[in-house]
C-alpha cells in the first residue's frame, strides 16, 4: 500500500512538474504577450523531437541537450514574436482585435510546425530508452529517468520563479503583464519584453517536451492535446497569474497521474470534468481575481 | 526645455488636439488647465510617446521626441506620472519604485534615488514590502509620484495628482510639487483643481476643445475675466 502511494506520488509530482512548466510558458505568452498560443503544444513536440534526434543520431545525452534545445526554441519563439506577432499587434486597431488575429496566426503556426515535423521525422510514434535503469526508493521501483525528469522540472520551475521574482527583467515582465502601457512609461521596452516572454514561453514548452521524451512516447501530432491541457491548467490557476499557472499545472498533472493509475482511459475526461467544475464553482481560477 | 509646435493628435478616429503650441522653460511649473475632454491627457500621452501625433513636433532639450517610443523618451529624462496612478497593484511598494528606475540612466543609482524618495515620502518606506493594492488612496498617489521620480527626470509630467484625495492631502501634494521644482525638476502639471493649480504653478496653458485657448503667467491668468468666470466660478 505504502509502496503504491509512493509510486503514484512520485509519478504524479513528476507529471505535475512538467505540466507546471507547460502552464507557465502558456501563461507568459497569453498573460503578458497576449497571444493565445494554440501552437504551444507544437513547441513541446519540437523539444521532444530535437532531443530524440540529438540522442539517436549524434548520441548527445538528453540532459545535456537541454542547453541546445532550450536556446534553439527560445530563438524561434523570440523571432516569431518580433516578426509575425509584433506586426499583427501594431496593425491591430484594438487589443481585442489583436487577440483574435494572433489566435488565428497561432492556429496557422500549429499546422505549419506540425507538417514540417511530419516531413522531417515522419508520422510515427517515437520513444527512446535513456536512464531506464530501475531505482529502488523505499520499496517502490522507478526508472531513473522519471526521478531525473522530476528533479529537472522542479529545478527549472524554481529557477524560473526566481528569475521573475528577483531580476530586473523578471520584474519588468510582471509589470508588463499588469499594465503594458504604464510599463512603457517606466522605460521598459515593451516590444523587447513581449518577444522575451514569447521566447521564454516557447523555451519552457520545449524543455517540457525534452523531459516528456525521456519518459513517454511522442509523435508529431501530439501538440494539440497538450495545448488543450495547458489552457485548462492556466484557467485552473487563474488567467494572467504566473504563480497560479504553476499551481494549476502541478495540480492537474498530479490528479491526472492518480487517475491514470486507476483507469488510463479516464485521464482526459477527468481534466474536462475538473475544468467544467471549475467554471461552475470558481470561474476566476485558484489565484485569479 | 520642452517645445511643442503645431501639434495635432487623433484619439481613435476623433481629433483630440488641434494645432497646439507652447513651451516650458527649465525649472518652472507649467500647468495645463481645461475641462474634462479638453484634450489634456491626450496632450500628455502624446508628449510621453503613448500616442503619436498626426502633425506637428515635440522637442525636448533641443531633440525631436515625437514618434519615439515611450521607453526612449524616459531614457532622455522625461517621466510621466499617469492619471489614475496606474500602479502595478500586485507588486510590492519597493518593486513599484524599482520599476520606476528601470531606465538604464536611472538603474545604476537606484539605491541612492530610493533613499531620496523615502525621505520625501516616509510612509512608503514603512510599507516597503506591502503590495501596492493594499495602500490607501493617499499612499497610492505618493507611490505613483515616488515611482515617477525614480527615473531621475529632468521633466516630470504629472496628471491629476490630487484626484480623489482628501483636502489636507491635496495641499501636501501641491507642496511636494513645489519642492520638486525647487530641486530643479521642471514640471508639467494637469489638474482639475484650477485655483490651487494656478496658485502653485509659474505659468499655464488653458485648453478648450482640443485647442490652446489661453497661455500666460499664472498671476496674469488669475486676473482675466474669462478665467475667473469659466474656471474659478467667480
Amino acid at each position: 500500500m505504502v509502496v503504491t502511494i509512493l509510486d503514484v506520488a512520485i509519478g504524479g509530482i513528476m507529471l505535475g512538474g512538467i505540466y507546471a512548466l507547460i502552464a507557465m510558458g502558456f501563461s507568459l505568452q497569453y498573460g503578458v504577450a497576449r497571444v493565445l498560443n494554440i501552437a504551444h503544444g507544437e513547441f513541446i513536440m519540437l523539444g521532444a523531437f530535437i532531443t530524440w534526434t540529438l540522442y539517436t543520431v549524434l548520441g548527445i545525452n538528453p540532459l545535456l541537450s537541454l542547453v541546445i534545445v532550450g536556446p534553439a526554441i527560445f530563438i524561434i519563439g523570440f523571432i516569431l514574436q518580433r516578426t509575425l506577432f509584433t506586426r499583427l499587434r501594431t496593425s491591430s486597431p484594438s487589443p481585442g482585435a489583436y487577440e483574435a488575429s494572433s489566435l488565428l496566426a497561432a492556429f496557422g503556426l500549429l499546422f505549419v510546425i506540425q507538417n514540417v515535423a511530419i516531413l522531417i521525422w515522419g508520422a510515427d510514434i517515437r520513444a527512446y530508452a535513456y536512464l531506464s535503469v530501475p531505482v529502488n526508493l523505499g520499496g517502490a521501483i522507478f526508472a531513473a529517468n522519471r526521478l531525473v525528469a522530476l528533479l529537472f522540472a522542479v529545478v527549472i520551475g524554481v529557477v524560473f520563479y526566481l528569475f521573475l521574482a528577483r531580476t530586473r527583467m523578471g520584474k519588468a515582465i510582471r509589470a508588463a503583464a499588469q499594465d503594458a502601457a504604464t510599463a512603457g512609461l517606466m522605460g521598459i521596452n515593451i516590444n523587447q519584453v513581449l518577444a522575451l516572454c514569447f521566447g521564454l514561453g516557447a523555451l519552457l514548452a520545449g524543455v517540457a517536451g525534452l523531459l516528456i521524451s525521456m519518459t513517454f512516447s511522442f509523435q508529431p501530432t501530439m501538440g494539440l492535446e497538450y495545448t488543450i491541457i495547458a489552457i485548462i491548467m492556466v484557467v485552473l490557476g487563474g488567467l494572467g497569474s504566473i504563480p497560479g499557472s504553476f499551481i494549476g499545472g502541478f495540480l492537474l498533472g498530479l490528479i491526472g497521474h492518480i487517475v491514470t493509475y486507476f483507469e488510463p482511459g479516464l485521464t482526459l475526461p477527468s481534466y474536462y470534468f475538473i475544468f467544467t467544475l471549475l467554471l461552475l464553482v470558481r470561474p476566476t481560477g485558484i489565484l485569479g481575481k | 526645455m520642452l517645445e511643442v509646435k503645431n501639434l495635432s493628435t487623433f484619439y481613435g478616429k476623433i481629433q483630440a488636439l488641434w494645432d497646439v503650441s507652447f513651451s516650458i522653460k527649465e525649472s518652472e511649473i507649467m500647468a495645463l488647465v481645461g475641462a474634462n475632454g479638453a484634450g489634456k491627457t491626450t496632450l500628455l500621452n502624446t508628449i510621453s510617446g503613448l500616442l503619436r501625433p498626426t502633425s506637428g513636433s515635440i522637442s525636448f532639450l533641443g531633440k525631436r521626441i515625437d514618434g519615439l517610443s515611450p521607453h526612449t523618451i524616459v531614457e532622455m529624462g522625461v517621466s510621466h506620472i499617469p492619471e489614475g496612478r496606474k500602479l502595478f497593484a500586485d507588486m510590492s511598494v519597493r518593486e513599484n519604485l524599482e520599476m520606476g528606475a528601470y531606465a538604464n540612466r536611472a538603474w545604476k543609482n537606484k539605491g541612492e534615488t530610493l533613499e531620496q524618495v523615502y525621505r520625501l515620502f516616509p510612509a512608503l518606506k514603512e510599507r516597503e514590502s506591502q503590495l501596492a493594492r493594499t495602500l490607501s488612496g493617499g499612499e497610492q498617489q505618493m507611490l505613483a509620484m515616488g515611482r515617477g521620480l525614480m527615473s531621475r527626470p529632468k521633466l516630470c509630467i504629472i496628471d491629476e495628482p490630487s484626484n480623489g484625495l482628501a483636502p489636507k492631502l491635496v495641499l501636501e501634494v501641491f507642496q511636494i510639487i513645489k519642492s520638486l521644482r525647487d530641486q530643479g525638476i521642471t514640471i508639467l502639471l494637469v489638474e482639475q483643481n484650477v485655483r490651487h493649480t494656478l496658485e502653485t504653478a509659474d505659468c499655464a496653458c488653458i485648453l478648450e476643445n482640443g485647442r490652446l485657448a489661453l497661455e500666460g503667467t499664472c498671476s496674469a491668468l488669475l486676473e482675466m475675466e474669462h478665467v475667473k468666470k469659466a474656471y474659478l466660478g467667480l
